[in-house]
């Protein structure tokens, strides 16, 4: 009985996203959001029923689900959701559109398909190949505003992620030639021996997969993609596409076993340790508001990556952390795309007071805010610490001392930046206020009270599920 | 030594002169033609791999080499500079082309060498060390040239880096068409469709700096 739940689900997963991208072609506006919204609730529910069902189990050569996969397509469904649902609004505001409401909504749908299918798969090969489709599938939604800079931020994310996507298909080149299989499961059950061909692999599939998460120095696309696509997408982006791709480098990561090369895990942590550095210090010096947020979502990522470096505890809490950093960001870019659309402008200097313009999206704001930069007890806080608790247990203590750094860097320079939009004093001239100003800021209170229930309570099936996923790592669990 | 590795590194060789000759040339006609060229070279080796191996598989790549990439893709390039006809050479690149042409002899000289420490042992096949020199070319090409045709020469040299790998050292590494088609599609959408939207709404195919996505 389980296995057929979890075999529907499964097929739910797939089939949801995939019809509900065809049907959306319908001439018909309503029939097409209808359509995005029903699948993207079916694949929520799919995804629940494989979280309960807890079946880490694999169906066929190329299909199956293990912790790790099961909290990931819980978290890629729920943004999906939210993002479906959220579109509306903004897409009516949008003025003269690239895309029909039409071709975005099959976009969006093939969008989430791709990054479902990216977690479904077992072979390494065909999750380059869904790795890759997110690229194809969500670079026309980037210049849905139409503005010359969209369009140069889908030209530089198309061509850096398939640049850094075509160095991870040579590390799986040469782990095949050496393993003779690219196989997951297989490889993780019976890691190869550790020559020189398998840590090139690891290490070139951290570069190529990295370039996809925002790894600093591959990270350029990051911050002009997130900035330019629409809020709906950018929250897909940050929350789930990023830790989508983390999780491609992870399946390689794990061909490893345990314990980890030292040369590895040191590689893993510089990447990791520069790019929440780096995300951090940059973050302070921008003028626009989601660009400013795309370079938080990097240097959570950094974060992520040290945990996973660290490994024990940390790596549970670096789990902790993408998962309430998803709904979080998602809530911090639906709130970004209210303010948008209301004052008509991203730069952080000409939004000012919008505590009395739009009550309900500041407040949801500056909650998000401080969710996405690890103020207690937000989920991410709660990761944040166990990273920190990890790099002490191995007596790494400058690791630590420059991710408390990295943390303390961007805390300032985000909160003090919307703090500063919401609390500070208008000027004389001001944009008219919309009278639905603050419509859509339902979806980002839902995402930062999921943010906030993971760091203050043991959610039923997710909190054990991440507990197994970061035992499959080798990682322990509170 | 036999034909087939003569025929094999002959073929290597002549890929890597174009590669060579891709860095050094700033007008966008002849950069078409020649990663046209590069991928039909491609598609002869995989077509003799194919055949000295009794490789369906190999022969299918080469058939994509050579109709995709030597072919379609090519024709759309063209097509769009046809449209931009008053930009037919790469205006930033046309001073830097001397030191464009020397960093890609440095990075190639640099590339075999790291191949010939690290990984000949692992991949003792002839010319080994070519693929890995045509990807770092690719990058290079990538990181360095401004203009936006010229960037897809540029991605398009990483695919057929990778093909050629795939095929000379691990000719049965499994959905390697798949994967090789997926590659084409991605392919096939930056240059129809991307560069299409870049021409409505900017009416340039320079890749300059826009000042909000300074940062």
């Amino acid at each position: 009985m389980i296995a057929s739940a979890s075999q529907l689900a499964l097929y739910l997963l797939l089939a949801a996203p995939s019809a509900a991208a065809l049907l959306a072609l319908v001439p018909w506006v309503s029939v097409s959001r209808a359509a995005a919204r029903t699948g993207s609730l079916v694949a929520v529910g799919a995804s629940l029923i494989l979280l309960g069902t807890a079946a880490h189990v694999r169906w066929g050569p190329y299909l199956g689900v293990d912790a790790l996969a099961e909290v990931l397509l819980f978290t890629v469904t729920s943004i999906y959701a939210t993002s479906t649902w959220y579109s509306d609004r903004y897409l009516r505001a949008v003025h003269r559109p690239y895309l029909t409401p039409q071709i975005y909504y099959a976009l969006l749908s093939a969008f989430a398909f791709t990054m479902i299918a990216a977690l479904l798969v077992t072979d390494l090969g065909l999750m380059w190949i869904g790795i890759e489709a997110t690229t194809v599938s969500s670079a026309l939604l980037i210049v849905l505003e139409r503005r010359p800079a969209s369009v140069e931020a889908a030209w530089r994310y198309t061509l850096i992620a398939s640049a850094g996507l075509t160095i991870a298909l040579f590390a799986l080149l040469l782990l095949y030639i050496d393993t003779g299989t690219l196989d997951a499961i297989r490889l993780a059950a019976n890691p190869p021996p550790l020559t020189l061909p398998v840590e090139m692999a690891v290490a070139l599939a951290l570069v190529g997969y990295g370039t996809k998460v925002g790894l600093f120095p591959m990270h350029t696309w990051l911050p002009d993609a997130h900035s330019e696509a629409p809020s709906p997408i950018s929250a897909m982006f940050s929350g789930v596409l990023l830790p989508t791709a983390l999780y491609a480098f992870l399946r390689v990561y794990r061909v490893l076993g345990t314990p980890v090369p030292a040369s590895l895990q040191d590689l893993l942590l510089a990447f990791g340790l520069t790019t929440a550095l780096a995300g951090a210090f940059l973050l302070q010096r921008q003028r626009s508001y989601k660009r400013m947020l795309a370079y938080s979502s990097m240097e959570v990522m950094g974060l992520a990556l040290t945990g996973v470096a660290i490994g024990g505890i940390a790596l549970y809490g670096a789990l902790l952390l993408l998962v309430a950093h998803a709904f979080a960001k998602s809530a911090a870019f639906y709130c970004a795309g209210n303010v948008l659309r209301e004052t008509g402008t991203s730069k952080i200097d000409e939004v000012r007071d919008l505590r009395g313009r739009m009550p309900r999206t500041a407040a949801a704001w500056v909650l998000a805010s401080l969710a996405v930069t690890g103020a207690p007890p937000f989920g991410t806080f709660l990761g944040e610490l166990l990273i920190v608790v990890g790099a002490l247990a191995i007596g790494a203590y400058w690791a630590a001392a420059l991710f408390l750094l990295a943390i303390f860097v961007a805390f300032l320079g985000v909160n003090g930046q919307i703090g500063r939009m919401v609390f500070g004093e208008r000027g004389a001239a001001r944009a008219p206020v919309a009278s639905d100003g603050d419509a859509g800021a339902g979806f980002a209170y839902l995402n930062v009270a999921f943010a906030l229930a993971l760091g203050v309570a043991s959610l039923p099936y997710l909190t054990g599920a991440l507990r197994s996923a970061a035992s499959l790592f080798g990682g322990g669990a509170p | 030594m036999d034909l087939s590795t003569e025929l094999v590194g002959l073929v290597g060789v002549g890929i890597l002169l174009t590669a060579l000759f891709l860095q050094s040339e700033s007008f966008v006609g002849p950069l078409v033609r020649g990663i046209a060229l590069q991928s039909l070279l491609l598609g002869v080796l995989l077509g003799w791999l194919a055949w000295s191996q009794q490789s369906l598989d190999l022969a299918l790549l080469a058939v994509l080499a050579v109709a995709v990439r030597a072919g379609l893709i090519p024709w759309v390039l063209d097509r769009q500079i046809r449209a931009f006809r008053w930009r037919l050479r790469e205006v930033h690149a046309a001073q830097r082309v001397t030191g464009h042409a020397l960093a890609a002899i440095a990075l190639a000289i640099v590339a075999w060498f790291v191949f010939q420490e690290t990984l000949a042992g692992v991949f003792p096949q002839p010319g080994g060390a070519l693929p890995f020199v045509l990807l770092v070319e690719g990058l290079l090409m990538l990181a360095t040239r401004g203009n936006t045709i010229v960037q897809v020469i540029g991605y398009l040299e990483e695919e057929n880096a990778v093909v050629y790998a795939g095929a000379l050292f691990a000719p049965h590494f499994p959905l390697f068409v798949e994967v090789v088609v997926f590659l084409d599609v991605l392919g096939v959408v930056l240059v129809g469709v991307i560069l299409s939207i870049q021409r409505d709404v900017t009416g340039t195919l320079e890749a300059s700096g826009l000042e909000e996505l300074a940062g």
